[in-house]
């Protein structure tokens, strides 16, 4: 038998019974150190939770100190229906003594990481499909995929050991590059299903050298290769930021040496040219020259994938004394409050409303396309959100995805403009 | 369990779950959404579709989000869905909603639309009625087969509960 992933360790250990051998294709019975839970807007999940719950019994959950829940989807509420869904789903949790993050906290992948609920050898449990981006920080993220009544009423849930894939990145950027071309870049390469079922280790001398933010929009780009999980090794940049945020042990796995990867996928970062893709796949990248030009109704700058203070930072540096273009509604919002009043503070959210762009809240805001910049039919919209599936963000629209800086610069133009030449 | 039905074939890869429970219908019962279901790619499938019919798909359908579109499926009236794979949350999910999904390489050149199947749930095998051919599936592992047997994880948790209290 050859060596461990850093991953499967994880999961042997948290496994009942605990597993110390573990390897993929296993299937364990898991209890999670944390198990989170974005409230939803449908009222009738609600009220089959709670009768599913008293058809088995369950008053009080058993992992009822580890539960967080969040309000990031289409909150606060865009209307009534909305709200009456909303309303009964922070029942379900504050009627059990649970506490419920308000709709301006951020999106749970952004809180749970800043806040040090999950931080290196976290075992996360969460429905969310972009789960994997907790990964960055050596996690266990995955999404629950199904299994939502088992953590609410054993406390346990069943996963497969993946198999784990490396992309090894090597090389710096060029100038006008950032962190969510590569992360493009990888979605064009390995494809929806480049790495399906399986989990996503990202490495080599660009990750080593990477900020903790685009450390997280790499790992968030698993989702859209197929992976069900994602991972970084933890280093000094990790502990430096993991540390002084952690509420709970930090422990740090490594990976044997001698174990075996299902596929390494190297590619080198230092010729890239910024990426785009175009609508309507996530895997449909192109060169972002191939389009610049292309009219646009709406930019968005946000969400899990790239919602981060850097990202801000990145459009505030490319529309400081300038304008957004009269005919482009320009949407930004912040991916936490902590990356909200950090931008304050640094004069970004300034620079960007100066330029009349449209500040939000810290939300999942337009990515879900349930509020706050909903497409019209036959809208383009340039976005660094995470999918551009069809009907996304609104029917009959098209979204193309790019980098923060594309975005910005594509909004100051109202079309799809390279942001080289706003870098000074 | 063993299952029989209609074939309608969505041999494209990488459906994913707007397409299935496409979300500007979200304020809608349930029922009134699934008439969209796979509307962008069949635009009457949702009226024309019957109780009891298998949906056969290419790989990774389900791709997306985690919402929980296979409800969309089940409110059709889906028996099945057989395809070449499946994305990881819509698979799982499906699962614990009680939808029977059953990953079998080699089903969108097995059949045709309109072909009748046949899906054995405990033998792992689709046959195509009209030339009998026959494909072995992926099996699951267990207790992912109970809760296909039982009907979803409601039912095998229930199961559980009761056996550890007896
Ligand atoms: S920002 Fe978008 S992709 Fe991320 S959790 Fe929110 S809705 Fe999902």
């Amino acid at each position: 038998m050859t060596g461990m992933h850093a991953l499967q360790k994880m999961l042997g250990e948290h496994a009942h019974p605990r597993a110390d051998r573990v390897q993929a294709g296993d299937f364990l019975e898991i209890e999670p150190d944390v198990f989170a839970f974005g409230v939803s807007y449908n009222a009738q999940e609600a009220d089959k939770l709670e009768a599913d719950l008293a058809e088995l019994g369950v008053k009080q959950f058993p992992l009822k100190d580890k539960i967080f829940a969040f309000q990031d989807h289409g909150a606060p509420a865009p209307s009534g229906a909305f709200a009456a869904g909303q309303k009964k789903w922070r029942e379900v949790f504050r009627s059990r003594g649970i506490p419920v993050a308000d709709p301006g906290a951020g999106i749970s992948h952004l809180i749970m990481t800043e806040r040090g609920i999950v931080g290196p050898g976290t075992v996360v449990a969460l429905r969310d499909s972009h789960t994997p981006t907790m990964g960055a920080v050596g996690a266990f993220a995955a999404s629950l995929a199904g299994n939502v009544l088992a953590l609410f009423s054993i406390g346990r849930y069943w996963l497969d050991v993946p198999r784990v894939s490396l992309v090894k990145l090597e090389g710096k950027l060029r100038k006008g590059v950032f962190g969510r071309d590569v992360a493009l870049h990888i979605n064009g390469r390995l494809r929806q299903r480049g790495a399906l079922g399986q989990a996503l280790e990202f490495g080599g001398s660009y990750v080593q050298a990477l900020s903790m933010d685009m450390r997280f929009t790499l790992c968030n780009t698993a989702t859209e290769v197929g992976a069900m999980a994602s991972y970084i090794q933890p280093d000094r940049i990790t502990l430096e930021w993991a540390e002084p945020r952690a509420t709970r042990p930090i422990k740090v796995y490594e990976t044997d040496s001698d174990f075996e990867y299902e596929k390494v996928w190297e590619l080198d970062v230092s010729e890239l040219e910024p990426q785009v893709a175009a609508p309507h796949a996530p895997d449909n990248v192109k060169a972002l020259d191939e389009v610049v030009g292309t009219q646009i109704n709406q930019a968005y700058l946000g969400s899990c994938a790239s919602g981060r203070l850097e990202d801000i930072a990145a459009a505030a540096a490319v529309v400081r004394g300038r304008k957004v273009h009269p005919d482009v509604r320009f949407i930004v919002t912040p991916g936490s409050r902590e990356v909200l009043n950090a931008a304050i503070r640094l004069g970004y959210i300034e620079a960007l409303n100066d330029a009349n762009a449209i500040v939000t809240h810290a939300n999942c805001g337009a990515c879900p396309g349930l509020h706050g910049g909903v497409l019209a039919p036959g809208d383009v919209a340039i976005a660094c959100n995470t999918r551009n599936f069809q009907g996304r963000m609104g029917q009959g629209a098209e979204i193309y995805l790019a980098s923060p800086a594309t975005v910005a610069a594509s909004a100051l133009e109202g079309r799809i403009t390279n942001p080289l030449k706003y870098m000074s | 369990m063993k299952l029989a039905g209609r074939v309608w074939k969505f041999p494209q890869d990488d459906i994913n779950t707007d397409q299935i429970r496409p979300k500007m219908y979200a304020h809608l019962p349930l029922r009134d959404q699934a008439k969209h279901c796979l509307e962008m790619l069949d635009r009457e499938f949702g009226d024309k579709v019957w109780s009891g019919d298998i949906v056969v798909a290419g790989r990774n359908f389900g791709a997306g989000s985690s919402t929980p579109a296979f409800a969309a499926l089940i409110a059709l009236g889906i028996a099945a869905v057989v395809a070449e794979s499946f994305a990881r949350v819509f698979f799982r999910g499906s699962i614990s909603g009680g939808l029977v999904v059953i990953p079998c390489p080699g089903i969108v050149e097995l059949v045709t639309n309109g072909d009748r199947i046949e899906v054995d749930t405990v033998a792992n095998t689709v046959v195509a009625v009209t030339t009998g051919r026959t494909l072995a599936c992926t099996p699951l592992p267990g207790v992912l087969r109970e809760m296909v047997e039982l009907g979803g994880e409601k039912a095998y948790l229930k199961a559980r509960i009761a056996a550890a209290s007896r």
